[in-house]
This record gives structure tokens, sequence and C-alpha cells, in this order.
């Protein structure tokens, strides 16, 4: 859906421009004005205090929430604007979450289907996609579990699975380790890592998490609704 | 897994609700069945007895309750005498609580007219002439009545002994009391007076023509009417009033099965606020979440329907099979009227969800989220 880029470089995947956003009729300022720029194939970090503002930037560039003021562009194309937002979420960008936000009442292999009731994969191109997506996680012997029989990793890997079912470009990752425990949490950021190795995904990361942040390519600070920092990470390059 | 599957399993997220609201359509369904079916039946049972027995147009008053109003039964000379008229005979009929039977229809017929001609005696015998106080049962009306030839039926303040049962293939003639029309109008102080007159034309008359003949016995009897047998049940006031009662009470079924299905999806709703913003979230489009909800409850109201189309017509079966009314009703539970209130359940599904199913496509996916 967008391809021609109107504005900047055509590897720009995000630019934001005095982003705004407010809560409660503007008691609460969440993001106060944030300008970044992401491209093409980049690892960022976004880490930051709680309350900063990260989750809602990443809303904003997921179009699960609407900024208040400033722009804010996907391939040159406002996302505020889009007239097909949903088509966005579904092809263009994966969204993987601190809480998982898996549906209880389906199956494990149902649930990585869920959004690919958007795309045009027949019955049973949607389960044969499902079943590859997951062995690619390494959950092939769980497809017919319910979420609440399954550990959190396991819950992150369908989860993962699932933001991979119409083959985005795009990561968006918010605390994707936060609920686990250091071992699994170690095996999702691999996995995640992966993803944005070897099928080059653009990775947009929320985590508090320093260790895990050096790992980016890039590392934004925010503090109160503001990036106070956006520095090229020094091992990032030596670890990919 | 299909978009059908993600249905069903809304609908079976909390059984105990998704049964408890089929209940609630399937009554307001059961109702509409009931009600409507009987009082079809009602009319296509009038209408066929009428073919019966050879009636080509029926005259009575336009006033009265659920039977006209008598009128001087001299009118029959007059309507005689119109051009066209092969035969006429009057009829006097009251609808009485007789003994037992809390309804029944009391007939009195012309002696010698051609409503006696299709009754078939099963046993017994037909009254001697028009001035013998005696009556014959439609086979029906005898169970009901538990009389059989040689017992006393108490009609009005007089005992008329039972002569005979009668078969006059039809649920009306069956579950009727007839005497001559002599003794019932002794007996119910109508000295003259009749409340039809049913009219033979002659055959091969067209269409046209027995139009013309009620028009001119309009014209002879002003205030009364002159109707064609196909009609004469559905211009009928007590017709009239039963079947808009019937539809009006099905109405207010309706509208209760719509309030628990509204209710239902609503709360539905509400309580996935959470997996609607999974759902948008992931990619889905409102369209394709509103259309989610409405299928839900389409579908509740299909089943909904199902049960009640089931219900209603156990319910009629038992109400036929039930001592007391028991040959009065002849209902016509025809696959028209069981398609149509299945249709009926479907829209009532489907308007129920029209407003949670709006509600549910406004959520913004990230407050849905946090929901
Ligand atoms: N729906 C909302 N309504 C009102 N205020 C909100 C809403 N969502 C977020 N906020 C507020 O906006 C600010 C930024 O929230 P946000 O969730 O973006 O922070 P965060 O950086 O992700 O924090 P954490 O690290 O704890 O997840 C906070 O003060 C929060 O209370
Ligand atoms: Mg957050």
């Amino acid at each position: 859906m967008v391809e021609t880029a109107t504005t900047g470089s055509s590897d720009v995947v995000y630019e934001a421009v005095g982003l705004k956003k407010e809560f409660d009729g503007g008691k609460v300022a969440a993001l106060r004005g944030v300008d970044l720029q992401i491209k093409q194939g980049e690892f960022v970090a976004i880490i930051g205090p709680s309350g900063c503002g990260k989750s809602t930037l990443l809303a904003s560039l997921g179009s699960l929430d609407r900024p208040s003021e400033g722009t804010l562009t996907y391939r040159g194309q406002s996302i505020p604007d889009m007239a097909d937002p949903a088509a966005y979420r579904a092809h263009e960008i994966g969204f993987i979450f601190q809480a998982f936000q898996l549906l209880p009442t389906f199956k494990v292999v149902e649930n990585v289907q869920i959004p690919m009731f958007e795309g045009t994969l027949s019955r049973s191109e949607r389960r044969e996609r499902a079943v590859e997506l997951l062995k690619s996680v390494g959950l092939d012997h769980r497809l017919n579990h319910f979420p609440s029989e399954l550990s959190g990793g396991e819950r992150q890997r369908v989860a993962i699975a699932r933001s991979l079912a119409n083959g985005p470009s795009v990561l968006l990752a918010d605390e994707p380790t936060g609920n686990l425990d250091s071992n699994s949490a170690q095996q999702i950021l691999e996995l995640i890592l992966q993803l944005h190795r070897d099928l080059g995904m653009t990775l947009v990361l929320v985590t508090h998490d320093l260790t895990i942040a050096e790992r980016a390519t890039r590392v934004v600070s925010m503090r109160d609704g503001r990036i106070v920092s956006d520095r090229v990470s020094a091992t990032s390059t030596a670890a990919i | 897994m299909t978009f059908i599957t993600i249905v069903v399993r809304g609908l079976l997220r909390r059984p105990v609700r998704t049964g408890l609201t089929l209940v609630g359509i399937s009554i307001g369904i059961a109702a509409v069945v009931a009600l409507v079916g009987l009082s079809s039946g009602y009319e296509k049972s009038m209408t066929e007895q009428l073919d019966q027995i050879g009636v080509d147009i029926v005259v009575s008053n336009m006033a009265g309750g659920f039977l006209p109003k008598v009128f001087d039964a001299s009118l029959q000379g007059k309507i005689d005498k119109v051009p066209g008229v092969a035969k006429t005979t009057t009829v006097l009929m009251e609808m009485q609580s007789v003994e037992e039977a809390p309804m029944i229809m009391v007939s009195g017929r012309e002696w010698g007219g051609f409503t006696w001609d299709k009754l078939t005696v099963t046993s017994g015998r037909l009254p001697r002439d028009g001035a013998e106080h005696a009556v014959v049962l439609g086979r029906m009306a005898a169970e009901v009545l538990k009389k059989k030839v040689g017992d006393k039926l108490q009609l009005e303040a007089e005992e008329l002994p039972v002569v005979g049962i009668v078969d006059g293939r039809g649920v009306v003639e069956n579950g009727a009391v007839i005497l001559s029309l002599q003794a019932l109008q002794e007996i119910t102080d109508n000295a003259g007076k009749a409340n039809f007159v049913d009219v033979r034309v002659k055959p091969n008359s067209t269409k046209e023509e027995v139009s013309r003949i009620c028009g001119e016995i309009k014209k002879i009897f002003p205030e009364g009417r002159a109707v064609v047998t196909g009609e004469v049940v559905s211009t009928s006031q007590g017709f009239r009033i039963a079947r808009a009662m019937s539809w009006s009470t099905s109405f207010l079924a309706i509208v209760v099965g719509v309030l628990g299905v509204m209710n239902t999806m609503l709360m539905t709703v509400f309580e996935r606020t959470h997996e609607i913003g999974i759902l948008l979230a992931v990619g889905w489009k409102r369209r394709r979440i509103v259309y989610m909800v409405l299928c839900e409850s389409a579908l509740l109201g299909f089943f909904g329907g199902l049960i009640g189309v089931a219900l209603g017509a156990l319910g009629v079966w038992v109400l036929e099979h039930t001592t007391g009314i028991r040959g009065m009703l002849e209902p016509d539970l025809s696959p028209k009227l069981l398609l149509t209130s299945v249709a009926i359940a479907v829209v009532v599904g489907v308007i129920s969800g029209v407003y949670p199913g709006w509600r549910s496509s406004r959520l913004s996916p990230s407050v849905a989220l946090q929901a």
C-alpha cells in the first residue's frame, strides 16, 4: 500500500516531527514534542523511566493511538491520516506486547491465524502458514494448546509468530521480555534479534533493560515525553 | 479455522448466557408460531367449511362482536329474488358456554336448507323436523361434551335430547352443536331472527356475476354486508380482532426477544473490549468486527428461531390435544409460517446486534487493549 515516499529519502521508515500526545483533555502530556527518524533495517531501542511516554510513542507508530499534534509518517505517508489503518497494522507492522495479548479462547495455532483474515490466504493455507511460523519459533509441539496452558516465554513466542502472520517489514515491540524470567527473556530476545538480522526487519523495541538496549544499532532515551538522547550504540555493530 | 469458527467461539464463551438468551428468543418465536398458527388455522378451517357446504356468499350484519348481530330472517325472501341466486338458507349462530365446554359453536339451521346436506350421520339420526327440540353433535363436540345419542344437553334454560352424532368433514362443523333454526330461535328467544344468510349462486357464475350479486344484496341490506366465501373470515370483525391480537402479542414477544439479544450482545461486547482491542491491534478492520458481532447475534437469532418454532409447534400440539378445547382448533402450521418465524428471529438477531456492533467498532485499539 505505501511504496512511494513523498517526503524524505526512500529508506526512511518512520518520521516524527513535533509529535505530541495528551490524555484526559490535556491534563496528561505523554509526548511533548518528539522528533525522530527511523530508517529501513535499523534496530532502535527506546529506553527511559516509567511513564516517560515510551509505550505512547510506540502505539503512535503502530497506529494504535492518534497523536494530538505534530506529524508522523510511515514511508512518507501520514499515519493518522491513513485511509485504511487496519491494513497498515495487518500487513506492514507486527506488534509485540509485554502482556502477550493472545486471545484466550483460541488455540495457539488459531491465534496465529487471526491476522490472516485480513489477507487473501485460503483456510488451509492460513493453517499451513501458522504451523510454519510456530515451527520457526520452536512451538510446533504446542499447536492445539490454549494460551493459558503455556509458559510466559512460550506465549511470547506465539505472539511473535502472530506478529509475522502477514509478513510485515517492521516489528514494534513494547517490553517484550518484561514479563519473563531471565532465561526465557534471553531466548525471546534472541528470537527477535534473529528476525531483525535474518529478515532485515526494522525493529523498534521499548525496554527497561540496558543490556538489551546495548544490542541495538541506536538507543533513544526519553524523559518526560521528550527524547533526551539519541546515540548509535557502541557495542551494537560488534554484536551483530 | 474460518470466520464462522470465530463467531461460534464467541457464543460458546458464555454457554449459560447464550443458552438463556436462546430460551428468551425462542419463547418469543414460539408465541408467534402458536398465535399466528392458531388464528390462521381458524381462518382456514372456517373458509374450508363454507366451501364444503357449498356456500358462495355469506350475508350478515356489519355490526356485532365475535359473531354478527341478528337481523330479521325475512331478509332471506328478498335475497332469493336477486337474479343469479340459486338457493339461500338462514343460520343463527352463537358461541356459548355449554355445560363443561367453555366455548362451543351452537348452530341453528333453517330446516331443509342446504347446510344440512353435507352432514353424515354417524350414529342416531337428524332431527325429525324443524320443530323438534333436539340437537345433533359434531364428532368433536360430542367428545368435548362427553355426550352420546340418548343423552340430554342443557342449552340455555332447556334440556334437549341428543339424537345424533354427525361428521361434517371439518373442524368447525365437527366442533358444533347443531339444531334446527326454529328450535334455537325459540330457546334463545330470537323468534324470526338469524345472523347469517348463506347464499348459493347459480352454477358456473363468473366472478363478476358473484360480485354483482353481492352488490345487489348490499342494496337490499345496507347495514349489512355480503362477502364472498373466500373472504368471509378475513373480513369478519371477530377474526380481524383475533388476528390483530395474535400479531400484536407476537410483536411484543419479538420486542422482548430483541431486548434480550441486545442485552446479551452488549454484555458480550463490553466484556470482550480487551479482545476486540487485540483484534484491532493485529489489523482487523472495524467492519470485520461489526460483522463478527452481527453474525453472532444473527446466529443467536437463527438457533433461537429454530428452537422457538419447535416449541411453538409443540405448544400448539398440546393445546390441540387438551380436552376442553379439543376439536375447536385446527392450527395451520404452514411451512411458510415456520420459515417466516425463523426469518423473523434472524432479523431480530441482526437488529439486536447493530448497536453493540457499532459500539465495539468505535473503540480505540490502545484504549481497548488497556481494558
Ligand atoms: N490512556 C491513558 N489515559 C491517560 N493517561 C495515560 C494513558 N496512557 C498513558 N497515559 C499516561 O501517559 C504517560 C506515558 O505513559 P506510557 O505508557 O507511554 O509510559 P511508559 O514510558 O511506557 O511507561 P512504562 O515504562 O511504565 O511502561 C504516563 O504518565 C501515563 O500515565
Ligand atoms: Mg510502557
